[in-house]
């Protein structure tokens, strides 16, 4: 018996050891000193008075830093670390900035030029030039490299017109392609690296800080650039991103200093959060639009005065209250909250039961004569919003079915058409394109409301490519203000940020969707 | 005993091919398309159908099926859609941790719970005996996410004395081994109270008390050993459970094991991962549950003459 408990024992010390020496090194070089993703609360780092770790607890995981193989948040969060785009989207104008270029012009409709930094360098010593930029956006146009491809369907080539000197040909003029250039996956990659054969070159860029180690399901680690060409280079020594799933359990790690951010705090626990003196509360104009989607080519809801029906029956003000205790904003257009030429006056379907009760009367229907289904997401806030709709729209007359799937599984038969009515959400910082093309545009693959209108589809070109700026902010309100009557959509709200911190963090550069930048965040000591 | 060994290895073979049917077509049926999901979502329909074409998605799902195992047989369990990991590879990067957790759990169990049922077995019907049992109701009745945050609101949260989250070092496996343990140690000391309870009435403990024995001796040595079987049961039960059931424990303390990583899988429907993991872990459970039989013949020499005579 003895000998059996000794043997049992020494095994599950074994284990525990071999567990926790850090083995299973994912990527990277190893950190090579003891800690791995361990936080460092309170030690000072190389800079006199900040803290040598900032430690960020993420609500999901990181699946991958190729920054052309992904287009997830999270992921975004990591590669704003390391690379850097042509240009730079501002968090507060919503503008492109110069980053790697210095500047760029549109010789014609067709010849995009950018004039690139001279003195860039990445976080490897090698020097930025021409060639690294045409070697990255061959990449990204080619869809066995990439799958971020379709995002370039508007340029035909890049050329390298000199050491510095960059040129996009493109099929048209567009109005948003300098914002898909400033997305992340489109970051600016090494020829170099990937040249050398090195492991993992796409971790190779000109940013802040370098990549040093990720330990799936546990952490990702990068370390300040001490070579960082510009200059505000990182003020922390390190920065780790630790995936921590549940959300009641990222709040105690940041009440207990285990983590310097907690990403999504629970609405439900920010009473708790701000009372606490060492930790911060922040909240600002989200862009995330959550809506109820109809398919428009489904019966019932070809029938515009159905939909709009349906609109009418549906009490925004109780979803956010209850979903979000307030922290989120009802808006009647289908333009995310923020976004240039955002437009809301117009009267729209508000919640009203009577009017409701009138329209499904015109639409040639009668109470209690149809049972529709409505498709959501396992996952929250889904769940939540999905009964008071069901209530909200039985108070019209009509049976409402709920039936739930996972994300994937959803997004699956919203693309095939199966929906009638489906709740999902839409991100969307800047680029107008994001939402008249993507959701709503004939055939689109994203256009869920399988919405096909001649009208529409012109009108989102025409959007696209119009220069000058004050007709096409006419177009863009004229075309919410048409796309609200035909109703393929009811926006429902746009939740508030709500992001928690250690109060001593400084330099924060958060975005109301979710794509923050951490290059310059650090905790001061002082 | 080999022979026994090797039959009760063969047992094995069945029990993972049921498993794997089920859970096979279990996710073929859940429905879901997995070329959309690894592709991205404005990909062209030649671009769906060729990759379809490549992971062999037309074929009929026996011919899929028959595929699967074909590759299981080598190793082959396919690569996780999320990732684009090999299965096998990513699970047995997971399995120490869980493994570690597992272990250290149990050893937190068994020093609360065998001592504990053997001294309210030897306390029967007083107000220790009680006091034990309400403890062990406690443990069977309570969460075990709900314990792991209120330990973690205590220790991390309010005294600061150990970390909160994560995997980095022996001090990180503390809190998840003491939730996942205290809720082990309720049946397991249920458990050894019966058996003790059984034992203690035993004509051999009489005997062995007139002896002269010492009530130390009598009770570890003549009683405890012959009590051993059902506490043995109970732990191996526990242990395969916990081998593949800390999957709370796991994601509440961002613990890097198989549970946390089939939680994620099933959230994000990749379907490869979840089903290879749940394979593994039907193999992991079967080969626990085989060596806690094993142990029996350590502990009993009639049973070890048992398997000998079946040969």
């Amino acid at each position: 018996m003895k000998r059996i408990l000794a043997m049992l024992l020494a095994l599950v010390m074994v284990f525990a050891l071999v567990a926790c020496s850090g083995g299973n090194n994912s990527g990277g070089n190893n950190s090579g000193g003891s800690g791995g993703g361990s936080t460092t609360k309170g030690e000072e780092g190389s800079i006199p008075g900040v803290q040598k770790t900032l430690t960020i607890g993420i609500a999901s995981d990181i699946n991958e830093l190729d920054p052309q193989q992904q287009n997830d948040q999270i992921n975004n969060n990591c590669i704003a670390l390391t690379h850097q785009p042509l240009v730079f989207l501002t968090n507060d104008t919503n503008e492109q900035v110069a980053c790697l270029a210095e500047s760029w012009e549109w010789t014609d409709d067709t010849h995009l030029i950018f004039h690139l930094v001279q003195n860039a360098t990445f976080n490897d010593g090698s020097p930025f030039t021409a060639d690294d930029v045409v070697f990255t956006f061959e990449k990204a146009m080619d869809p066995d490299q990439s799958a971020v491809a379709a995002t370039l369907q508007l340029v035909e080539s890049v050329n390298k017109i000199d050491e510095y000197t960059v040129e996009f040909v493109t099929k048209s003029y567009s109005n948003e392609l300098l914002a898909v250039l400033a997305g992340y996956p489109l970051v600016i990659l090494s020829k170099a690296a990937y040249e050398s054969g090195m492991d993992k070159p796409y971790t190779v860029g000109t940013g802040r800080y370098k990549f040093v180690e990720w330990k799936e399901g546990q952490y990702v680690k990068f370390e300040r650039n001490e070579n960082f060409w510009g200059d505000d280079p990182g003020q922390a020594d390190e920065i780790i991103f630790k995936p921590i799933l549940e959300a009641a359990s990222r709040v105690a790690a940041l009440q207990s200093g285990d983590i310097d951010v907690c990403i999504d705090p629970p609405i439900n626990m920010l009473e708790d959060l701000q009372k606490d003196e060492n930790i911060t509360v922040e909240t600002r104009d989200g862009t995330r639009l959550f809506y109820m989607g109809f398919n428009c080519e489904k019966e019932p809801f070809t029938n515009q005065t159905l939909r709009q029906a349906v609109a009418c029956a549906i009490d925004r003000d109780m979803i956010i209250e209850v979903v979000l205790k307030g922290l989120g904003k009802a808006q009647t257009t289908v333009v995310n909250r923020g976004v240039w030429s955002f437009y809301d006056e117009m009267e729209g379907f508000d919640y009203d039961v009577d009017r409701a009760k009138q329209l499904l009367s015109e639409a040639g229907y009668s109470e209690g004569e149809l049972a529709v289904t409505l498709y959501v997401s396992n996952a929250a806030p889904y769940t939540t919003i999905a009964p008071i709709i069901k209530q909200n729209v039985e108070a019209i007359g009509i049976t409402v079915n709920i039936e739930q799937f996972d994300e994937a599984t959803l997004k699956d038969k919203c693309q095939s058409g199966e929906q009638q009515m489906f709740l999902w959400r839409w991100n969307v910082i800047d680029r107008l394109d994001e939402i008249y093309t993507e959701l709503f545009s004939t055939d689109y693959a994203t256009n869920y409301h399988q919405y096909s209108d001649p009208y529409v589809d012109e009108m989102a070109v025409k959007v696209l490519t119009e220069k000058d700026k004050e007709t096409r902010l006419q177009l863009s309100q004229d075309l919410q203000t048409y796309l609200v009557e035909a109703c393929p959509q009811v926006p429902l709200y746009v939740a508030d940020l709500v992001i928690a911190y250690n109060k001593n963090l400084q330099d924060t550069y958060l975005f109301g969707g979710g794509n923050h930048n951490w290059s310059w965040a650090y905790v001061s000591l002082n | 005993m080999i022979r026994y060994v090797l039959k009760r290895l063969l047992f094995m073979i069945p029990t993972i091919l049921l498993t794997s049917l089920i859970i096979f077509f279990a996710m073929k049926i859940a429905g879901g398309d997995p070329v959309k999901q690894i592709l991205p979502e404005n990909a062209t329909v030649e671009q769906q159908e060729n990759l379809r074409e490549e992971m062999g998605l037309n074929d009929p799902l026996v011919v899929q099926y028959a595929r699967y195992m074909a590759g299981l047989i080598t190793g082959d369990m396919g690569e996780s859609y999320v990732t684009g990991k090999d299965v096998l590879q990513t699970f047995m990067e997971r399995l120490p941790m869980t493994l570690a957790l597992g272990g250290s759990a149990l050893i937190v169990a068994c020093i609360i719970s065998v001592p504990l049922g053997i001294y309210t077995a030897l306390n029967q019907n007083t107000w220790k005996d009680t006091t034990g049992m309400v403890f062990a109701l406690f443990g069977v009745s309570m969460p075990n996410f709900w314990l792991g945050l209120m330990l973690m609101l205590l220790f991390a949260v309010k005294w600061k004395l150990l970390p909160s989250q994560g995997a980095e070092g022996p001090e990180y496996l503390v809190l998840p081994a003491l939730t996942v343990g205290l809720g082990l140690a309720a049946l397991i000391t249920r458990t050894t109270r019966s058996a003790m309870l059984d034992v203690i009435r035993q004509d051999y403990m009489t005997t062995a008390k007139a002896k002269g024995a010492s009530h130390r001796r009598v009770i570890y040595y003549h009683g405890l050993k012959n009590a051993m079987i059902p506490i043995v049961t109970a732990i191996g039960m526990q242990f395969s459970l916990v081998m593949t059931g800390s999957a709370l424990a796991e994601v509440v303390f961002s613990w890097p094991g198989i549970g946390r990583l089939v939680f994620e899988s099933i959230d994000k429907r990749d379907e490869p991962m979840v089903t290879g993991a749940i394979i593994l872990c039907c193999i992991l459970m079967s080969i626990i549950n085989l060596v806690v039989d094993l142990i029996y013949a350590f502990l009993d020499p009639r049973i070890k003459a048992q398997y000998s005579n079946k040969g």
